[in-house]
């Protein structure tokens, strides 16, 4: 029985879900055809394979459009549109609700590889057009199949973007999916849920459509190499494939920038780089990229050099695109890293997806025939039984078969060379170079995949717990326990290896471009590169000085010389050997930027410097010197000094979703002091003998201007106030550090920044109310006992409380307290100062009958008031519970504030390796296009 | 034997070495009961907040302790405290990875890393408290 649901764009509904079935069919039809197309030029199969491809990029195109239209209309009874929309975002963030999701991820990964395919089919692809295209089409048949949204039982085959609400697995069944007007009737559905307010900012505008792109883009240079492997031409497709590999550099490159970008700005965990998975995950293959685009190079200027490893970068690339994804989106992290993943209930798929390409490329390696056909039939077999046996030993079996098929290929099948090439060319070196960046690659992916391989150490977890207890290993029982993590330091887990990794490829950038393909002479290389190293070392010195760095900061260091000395070296090459032509100059532009990237990330990372850390307690308390404080503790309206500025709290209030904290910074002035002030350092005092202003340091005061007071009088103990040496001067900045309140994420703090040419500050807050607590309609909040004995003092607002005194309460004083004879009374005596004339007042512990008589005083005016509850004799001491009034009540926060050295250059590395990247793409084409014309 | 194929096999040797000292490194997973039997050593203990205590970090008194219990993996329940301001999202923690030793009978933590619900979980939308309204 239909139901007809009013004002429900049902029809939208099953026209994107036939959109999508439309691009599976087209990708099936083209995959076909052009598969057969590769055995021989046939019409028809070329027909269907082409217009196989029209209708998936119609699908895609249409499905991606309809969406949009969704979104831009507000349909909320679509589960997706409600999700990561609602009424109250702008424009660009409507934009932007469309990547909010996974659904929509895939499909804007589908859109540009289907507009890199069309640039591709527009430049006469010729016979590379039917493998690149079958292959296309394989991928995005099986993109598409993850949007499917199909059910087979309790099997999910992919999600649809198109799902209704009333349709969504957990409304299933309930009475108002019934309801034809359900929409009207049920207030929910006015209003969407929203993006993730952590996702609202304006760099999720740029930052997924890029990263998208440049993961599309890794696709076409595997698409080549496949063609290359299927064609059996392992020189045609190299040509072709190094625009495209350079294209996805630039791209991939600037991508995973401005997620850096995105995470320094919006994010609050203290930097650009955090060695997140995600981020991880997304720099892995663009490392691999780089690599796999240099040893094309290489081939193309000494055909048959290193080919396996070529088909390897290159094929990895794209392997590890969609690893990642496997990664991010499957869950599989969820249970040992620090976010939790999401499992989306298409894991299977993924998987399926993940190893059915790895298993394509590593089949295609292989000889045509017997041996493909063993190797392809080996590795289908132990994914069936993944799927149906043990998981963990299947894959690692099928891992195993992978590793054989490309030693197999490589010792059988590739061209090799024997001949022995010299030292000191530049193919030898770029060659190191793209190894250099692979080995950081598996690195940087051996640290994030452990969750992934604690799962293939469980089933020898009885094996090592063997091992463990007959050896006693520690390893042993480290990995019994299958629950590896990657280390909190990063010093220790990244660092240390990926500092000398960096150091060896960027010195080896600054060297090779002078060098020539082919046998060079030793000296004159040495000789042109001396004077850049000569200004590279000039320039370390001072910023070694300026900074500070320890003895095991060596290979920090020297990382920070190698990136200058590329930097110079490539603007050197320029000058020199181009002679300012700079349309070859990509290359040379994109070192420096990224030589200028690696500088700016290390130096502003290893030299940031917590300002926010309380250096003065710890002098003054020498037994904290360990404390663990980076954070600061500031009262409302208190200035005190943090690292170059004084800093004052002024006030919060509330903006949209955020709640604002403005903190004014202030200029710091040395201080001046005069004669007969007293101070105290150190836990001394000391008097001043003269006028001056503070010298930094007070023991360069000391002996001409300060005498010691060895037993000062009482009134120069309460005068003292804590030598300093500056003293707020002029009004400098307001920075608004924020907390985001999001009732669904919980409240999360995001940051500001002051931004200077060489330095950031950057501040965020480590905890701070976003309202006021709670007080009754008087403004008197919830009370807070104390034991107070004689002379304990509380802070209660901007005032001092201290119980000056006790005493019993004598006969001829209780008619004037207005008690009885018979009662039994003790005094308590206080002094309220601060913040208004100093108060003295009395509360009394009245026991009468041995019954409690309550005695509440309130001091309006000073937002006090207080009851004495018990009092303990023996210890003299009052059970008191005091209120304070909102009135006075004064806010407070903790703040974090680092400043981040040099950063800017980080940035402006960014710019530059991407304009040198695209520079060289354009280059690339056009070294292609003449080849093409002298060829023909 | 070409040059590039040695690069090759020093860059294998490399890694290899690197890889192990990885495993070798990264400190060791335990409960409570190991952690409290060997004090002083630095292990990891994973677990998760224990919400029937309160949360106490007063930064008027201490900027830098916060103080709750956690209950581990083999629901032992223990006091910790972490020598940093309380960590945003605490309470809305499902799981805790605490780094830190016993030193004094007390469970010392430097660093924690906290699973929260971030941006990459979408929470199951469920309408099943959705009713009409009235009339």
């Amino acid at each position: 029985m239909d139901i007809a649901y009013t004002g429900e764009w049902t029809w939208a509904a099953s026209l994107g879900r036939l959109l999508i079935a439309l691009a599976f069919a087209g990708g099936l039809a083209s995959t076909i055809g052009y598969t057969r197309l590769v055995r021989g030029d046939d019409p028809h199969w070329k027909a269907l394979g082409r217009w196989g491809f029209r209708v998936q990029a119609a699908g895609i195109f249409g499905a991606s459009a309809l969406l949009y239209l969704l979104i831009f209309s507000h349909r909320y009874e679509f589960e997706y549109v409600w999700k990561h929309l609602n009424d109250a975002m702008p424009f660009g963030f409507m934009l932007s609700s469309f990547w909010g999701g996974q659904e929509g991820g895939f499909l804007i990964w589908m859109c540009w590889i289907l507009v890199l395919a069309i640039v591709f089919l527009r430049r006469q692809p010729g016979k590379l057009e039917a493998p690149v295209m079958a292959v296309h089409g394989g991928i995005l048949t099986a993109l598409s199949s993850m949007l499917l949204g199909l059910w087979f039982g309790d099997f999910q085959f992919g999600l649809d973007p198109f799902l209704l609400l009333r349709e969504a697995p957990q409304n299933a069944g309930l009475p108002w999916t019934l309801n034809p007007d359900y929409l009207q009737l049920i207030p929910q559905f006015a209003d969407g849920q929203g993006l993730n307010p952590l996702l609202q900012n304006y760099w999720m505008v740029i930052h997924p459509p890029t990263l998208f792109l440049g993961f599309a883009s890794t696709l076409m240079p595997f698409a080549m190499a496949l063609s290359g492997l299927w064609l059996r031409d392992h020189k045609e497709w190299m040509g072709r494939a190094i625009p495209w590999a350079f294209f996805g550099v630039a791209i991939l490159g600037a991508g995973i920038l401005m997620g850096g970008a995105w995470a320094y700005e919006a994010l609050s965990f203290g930097g650009f780089w955090a060695w997140d998975p995600v981020e991880n995950s997304s720099l892995v293959p663009w490392l691999v990229l780089v690599a796999g685009a240099h040893l094309l190079l290489i081939n193309r200027a000494k055909p048959g050099t290193a080919v396996t490893a070529t088909y390897l970068m290159v094929g990895l690339s794209f392997l590890l695109v969609v690893y990642s994804t496997f990664l991010t989106k499957s869950g599989i992290l969820g249970d040992t890293s620090v976010h939790s993943f999401v499992d989306s209930g298409i894991l299977p798929q993924l998987l399926a997806f993940l190893l059915g390409c790895c298993a394509l490329f590593c089949t295609l390696l292989l000889a045509p025939g017997r041996e493909r056909v063993l190797f392809g039939a080996l590795q289908a077999l132990l994914m069936v039984g993944i799927a149906v046996l043990d998981p963990a030993l299947c894959t690692l079996g099928l891992l195993l078969v992978m590793t054989m098929a490309v030693l197999r290929a490589h010792l059988r099948h590739l061209p090799r060379t024997d001949a022995e090439s010299p030292l000191w060319t530049r193919e030898f070196w770029m060659f190191v170079g793209g190894m250099l960046m692979f080995a950081s690659a598996v690195h940087i992916t051996f640290q994030t995949s452990l969750p992934v391989l604690n799962h293939f150490l469980a089933p020898f977890s009885g094996w090592f717990e063997q091992l463990h207890q007959s050896t006693g290993s520690a390893l042993a029982r480290k990995l019994a326990t299958h629950d590896l993590a990657p280390g909190t330091d990063f010093d220790a887990t990244y660092h240390a290896i990926q500092v000398p990794l960096a150091f060896l490829f960027i010195t080896i950038t600054a060297f090779t471009q002078f060098l020539r393909y082919g046998r060079n002479p030793g000296k004159p290389v040495f000789m042109q590169t001396l004077r850049s190293l000569l200004a590279a070392v000039a320039v370390t010195l001072p910023v070694v000085l300026t900074y500070g760095f320890a003895a095991w900061e060596a290979p920090r260091v020297a990382l920070l010389l190698a990136c200058l000395w590329s930097a110079f070296a490539n603007a050197d090459y320029i000058i020199q050997v181009l002679k300012g032509r700079w349309d070859h100059a990509g290359a040379s532009i994109a070192h420096i930027g990224f030589a200028l990237v690696i500088f700016g990330a290390v130096l502003s990372n290893a030299k940031k410097d917590i300002v926010s850390q309380n250096r003065f307690g710890d002098l003054a308390m020498l037994n904290e010197s360990l404390s663990n404080e980076e954070d600061l503790l500031l009262l409302e309206g208190d200035t005190i000094a943090m690292g170059p500025y004084y800093v004052s709290y002024r006030e919060r209030r509330q903006e949209g979703i955020h709640a604002k904290f403005a903190v004014d910074y202030f200029e710091t002035l040395p201080a001046s002091y005069a004669e007969g002030e007293v101070v105290s350092n150190e836990g001394f005092l000391f008097q001043c003998i003269g006028d001056h202003t503070a010298s930094p340091d007070f023991t360069r005061d000391l002996e001409a201007h300060w005498t010691f007071l060895p037993i000062p009088n009482d009134r120069q103990r309460k005068e003292a106030k804590p030598w300093s040496a500056g003293r707020p001067g002029p009004f400098a900045f307001t920075l608004e550090p924020r907390i985001q309140l999001n009732e669904r994420m919980g409240n999360a703090p995001e940051p500001d920044t002051k931004r200077y040419l060489n330095k950031d500050l950057y501040t965020h807050i480590k905890w701070g109310r976003v309202s006021d607590p709670d007080a009754d309609e008087d403004g008197w909040m919830d009370g807070r006992k104390h034991d107070l004995m004689r002379r304990d003092s509380l802070v209660i607002g901007r005032s001092i409380l201290a119980l000056d005194s006790i005493s019993a309460v004598t006969l001829e004083q209780k008619p004037a307290f207005g008690l009885l004879d018979k009662d039994l009374a003790v005094a308590a005596h206080f002094r309220l100062t601060g913040n208004g004339p100093d108060t003295n007042f009395t509360a009394l512990y009245i026991v009468r009958d041995s019954l409690l008589i309550p005695d509440m005083v309130t001091l309006e005016d000073r937002g006090v008031k207080l009851r004495i509850d018990g009092f303990r004799p023996g210890e003299a001491t009052f059970e008191t519970v005091v209120w304070e009034n909102l009135s006075i009540r004064r806010d407070f926060i903790v703040m974090q504030a680092i400043v981040f050295p040099q950063i800017n250059l980080l940035w402006l590395g960014c710019l530059i390796m991407t304009a040198g990247a695209l520079m060289a793409v354009r280059q690339q084409r056009r070294v292609r296009k003449r080849n093409t014309k002298a060829a023909a | 034997m070409s040059r590039l194929n040695i690069v090759v096999i020093l860059m294998v040797a490399v890694l290899m070495g690197t890889l192990f000292s990885v495993f070798t490194a990264n400190s060791e997973s335990v409960v409570f009961a190991r952690a409290f039997a060997e004090p002083g050593i630095e292990f990891k203990v994973s677990g998760t907040l224990d919400t029937d205590h309160p949360v106490m970090y007063d930064p008027m008194v201490e900027v830098a302790e916060t103080r709750f219990h956690m209950r581990d993996k083999d629901g032992a329940l223990q006091e910790v405290v972490l020598r940093k301001a309380k960590p945003t999202g605490l309470e809305q923690s499902e799981s805790i990875d605490l780094y830190g030793k016993v030193v004094d009978g007390q469970f010392i933590a430097t660093e924690m890393l906290m699973k929260c619900p971030s941006k990459y979980n979408e929470e199951s939308h469920s309408l099943a408290e959705a009713k009409p309204e009235a009339g």
